[in-house]
């Protein structure tokens, strides 16, 4: 069976964002990118899937050169080989999803892994749109899988409890934490990543239907107000929490 | 200033990390150099012993008081200067290590000294002279202070810049910011080659300054501290091996510190020059298998490996571990190897686990932490190692051993049931002292001596070099109200015949 991971290659969620001159962009200066932490449990299902059923793991990213790096990093993991659909420019997530369906069509691969979302945009979208363009089955937000044969029985996470999905493939299925605990790369498989090939190929052309007027950083929050350090304090906190804060 | 009578409210200043307890009837809590001064003076004249707390990680009791007040530095956390230029940084004694890291590492640069707990205090870290993971290479925290401003027992201040004030042979003179002038006559033990924490550092023609690192808070209260920075390396390989046969590990580590020896801090050379070695036996690894699913089964030990790299030294740095990983039969399945920050700190964490475990194993059962600390020369250290380890395995008590091996530093700790398996760990850990100092190593190469080791720094350097230290303390402390009980016993102070 022939097994799809997409993944994309997203600032460290450690490092400081500065937004960039143009206040459109992120200024990439002494930004770290790391594979997008939702996607290594992709990854880590993708490779599950496999050990389970036999098949082939195929490692799918849309952007420039530097996304190689997460390629890489999913290939050392113990995915087989790598696509990067290679594109410089903003994309939005409708053009992420059809470079992505297009490639996928091509490898006719029968389930696919997304992250539940990637921590850049958040948008939460490429998953879900990707398997409309493809017209496969969907399972979003999932937490737990399994598959027998053509059969999947999955869990999803929605407000105050669990919902259990069965479905068929072919499928996407978009994963949250909880569905597995990624494992490190090991020596062997670093070895291995070494000898992998990534394919390099343009990505479908794409119009972008979305344009970044502006980027800004949300207002940072008001420091916080030290009523008092005892007892005589309790008064005027009483007074705040049901005046100011409305809480009480 | 802040100051705590209520017992509920002091109750946390009065055990520490190893669940030594003690006493005391206020907690002060200075905000500046001179609050310090101001209850320093006070409790001098009126002969109030005084005990001065980090952030009681400590692993010996030095932070806990046996009576009087203590100062807490938590207050005094303000980091007054980072110079990206000339590479050094100036603190106040409070700052948390992890803020400390952090910030340096927003600069591009690398405070080295980095004890397993980073939840402590610079000044904390200057006290005991903490080492850890990354000393292997870098050595412990004294190689990283520059300057220390000191407020002394009767609250004179001194200031001490490494390289100004030298002692000739075994004399040392100091002279505080008053001018009053301090004849100091040194201690004539010789210390260990090993890495050490145990009593005061002593060596003729010494730094003044090192007399105070590692003094446990006996000698003087550190205001402000300079320490020494340096570039943040590129980018760190970090692995967790693990072998099927506890010697292959034992083996790869020997290859590897012998391989790394020297030069140490210095880049790029040829050598493999590895930042640190640190091993896990089989029990440790069975200790963190629930928190950890994914140590291997098979596993029979495990070392978490450092090397600094960058984009030049990268492959061969990695081909040249691979080649000795797969040379001692390293499982090349299932170690770990860090792809990117979040991994690495993974692997940190994992290692601070171990420690942290043990430390909340024994205040659960209500026992004192019995944990060896020792480090030999490493000739001996095979020797060392086989020989602790059959002492733990025929006291039937449960055990495990973890260390900075890099450095042949053990910490073999037993984790008794009940009151009768205590004491015979305490036998045990005393014979595995006298086997490092027969090697000529130490009793303890970083946690420091405290108010649990007495008897083993006695042991190590005889009662002669004790009454020494204690005379040294005498010359500074005439009151004998600083940390008492730290390092020796106050009958040292008091009884004029010792
Ligand atoms: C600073 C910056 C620079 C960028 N530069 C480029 C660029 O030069 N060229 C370009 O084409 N895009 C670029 N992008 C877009 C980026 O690669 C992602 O495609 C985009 O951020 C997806 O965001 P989303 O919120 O729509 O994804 P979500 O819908 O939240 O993502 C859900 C899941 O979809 C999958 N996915 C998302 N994006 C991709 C992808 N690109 N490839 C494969 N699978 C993916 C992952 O499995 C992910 O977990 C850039 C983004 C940023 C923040
Ligand atoms: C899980 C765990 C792992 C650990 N790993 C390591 C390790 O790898 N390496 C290591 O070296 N240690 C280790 N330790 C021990 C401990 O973290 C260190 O000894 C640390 O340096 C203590 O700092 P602290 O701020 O907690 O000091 P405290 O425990 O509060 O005090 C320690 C000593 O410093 C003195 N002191 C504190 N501030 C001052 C000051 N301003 N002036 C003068 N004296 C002062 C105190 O009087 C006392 O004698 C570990 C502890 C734990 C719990």
């Amino acid at each position: 069976m022939k097994i799809v991971v997409c993944v994309s290659h997203v600032p460290d969620t450690a490092t400081k964002i500065v937004v960039g001159s143009d206040n459109k962009t992120i200024d990439a200066n002494g930004v770290t990118y790391v594979l997008n932490p939702y996607d290594e449990i992709a990854v880590e299902e993708a490779l599950k899937t496999k050990e389970a059923q036999g098949g082939d793991v195929v490692v799918v990213s849309v952007g420039p050169d530097n996304n190689k790096e997460s390629i890489r990093k999913a290939l050392a993991m113990g995915a087989d080989s790598g696509v990067l659909l290679k594109d410089d420019n903003y994309r939005d997530s409708v053009g992420v999803a059809k470079a992505l369906a297009e490639e996928i069509k091509a490898q006719d691969a029968q389930i696919v892994f997304f992250g539940k979302q990637s921590v850049d945009y958040d948008n939460s979208i490429v998953g879900q749109l990707t398997a409309e363009m493809l017209g496969y089955n969907c399972v979003s937000v999932a937490v737990d899988l399994k598959l027998d044969g053509e059969k999947i029985t999955a869990e999803r996470e929605i407000e105050g409890g669990r919902e259990v999905i069965e479905t068929s493939l072919p499928a996407v299925i978009t994963c949250q934490k909880g569905l597995n605990e990624p494992r490190y790369a090991a020596l062997k498989g670093i070895m291995a990543a070494k000898r992998k090939t990534i394919e390099e190929k343009d990505a479908a052309v794409s119009e972008n239907s979305v344009e970044i007027l502006e980027m800004k950083k949300p207002a940072p929050k008001e420091p916080g107000k030290i009523v008092g350090t005892d007892s005589s304090a309790v008064p005027e906190l009483v007074r705040l929490l049901k005046e100011e804060a409305k809480v009480i | 200033m802040i100051t705590k009578t209520n017992p509920d409210e002091i109750q946390s200043y009065l055990v520490d990390a190893a669940n030594f307890k003690g006493n005391c009837s206020a907690v002060y809590f200075p905000e500046t150099h001179d609050d310090i001064v101001e209850i320093v003076k006070e409790a001098n004249n009126n002969k109030t012993e005084i005990t001065v707390a980090g952030n009681r990680t400590g692993l010996t009791g030095s932070g806990i008081p046996s009576k009087g007040i203590v100062i807490s530095t938590e207050k005094l956390n303000r980091i007054l200067e980072i110079n990206k230029d000339k590479k050094y940084a100036i603190v106040q004694p409070g700052v948390l290590l992890s803020e400390l890291q952090d910030k340096v590492s927003e600069h591009g640069l690398l405070y080295a000294p980095d004890p397993t707990e980073t939840n402590c205090f610079i000044g904390g870290t200057v006290a005991t002279n903490a080492s850890g993971s990354k000393s292997f290479k870098y050595d412990a925290t004294r190689n990283f202070v520059e300057a220390l401003k000191i407020i002394l027992p009767d609250g004179e201040q001194l200031n001490l810049v490494r390289g100004e004030n030298f002692a000739d042979g075994n004399t040392l003179i100091l002279k505080t910011e008053s001018a009053k002038k301090i004849t100091i006559e040194l201690a004539d033990y010789k210390m260990p080659s090993t890495k050490n924490a145990a009593g005061y550092f002593s060596k003729p023609d010494m730094d003044a300054i090192d007399l105070f690192i590692g003094s446990e808070g006996t000698l003087g209260i550190f205001s402000e501290i300079k320490i020494r920075l340096i570039d943040k390396p590129e980018n760190i390989l970090s692995a967790v091996i693990f072998f099927n046969d506890e010697s292959s590990a034992l083996n790869f580590i020997d290859d590897l510190r012998l391989s790394s020896l020297n030069p140490k801090e210095i880049n790029n050379s040829e050598n493999i020059n590895v930042l640190g070695l640190e091993y896990f036996d089989k029990n440790s690894l069975k200790f963190l298998e629930s928190d950890y699913p994914k140590i291997p089964d098979e596993a029979d030990a495990a070392v978490w490996i450092e090397h600094e790299t960058n984009k030049e030294s990268e492959e061969r740095i990695f081909n040249s571990i691979a080649e000795s990983i797969n040379k001692h039969n390293g499982n090349n399945e299932k170690s770990w190897f860090a792809l990117n920050l979040k991994d690495r700190k993974g692997f940190q964490d994992f290692r601070h686990a171990v420690s942290w475990k043990v430390s909340e194993y024994i205040t659960k059962q209500n026992v004192q932490k019995v944990g060896t600390d020792s480090a030999v020369p490493v000739k001996h250290f095979r020797i060392f190692y086989d020989y602790i380890k059959g002492l733990a395995i025929n006291s039937k008590i449960a055990y495990l051993v973890y260390g900075h091996f890099g450095d042949c530093h053990v910490h073999l700790n037993l984790l008794p049931k009940n009151n009768d398996e205590y004491k015979i760990a305490r036998d045990v850990y005393r014979l595995i002292c006298q086997k490092a100092i027969d090697l000529n190593g130490t009793i303890s190469a970083e946690h420091g001596i405290g108010k649990l080791k007495h008897e083993y720094l006695e042991m190590m350097y005889g009662r002669s070099a004790i009454k020494q230290m204690a005379k040294i303390k005498k010359e500074l402390d005439p009151n004998f109200i600083l940390c008492i009980g730290n390092i020796f016993s106050s009958k040292y102070l008091i009884d004029q015949k010792l």
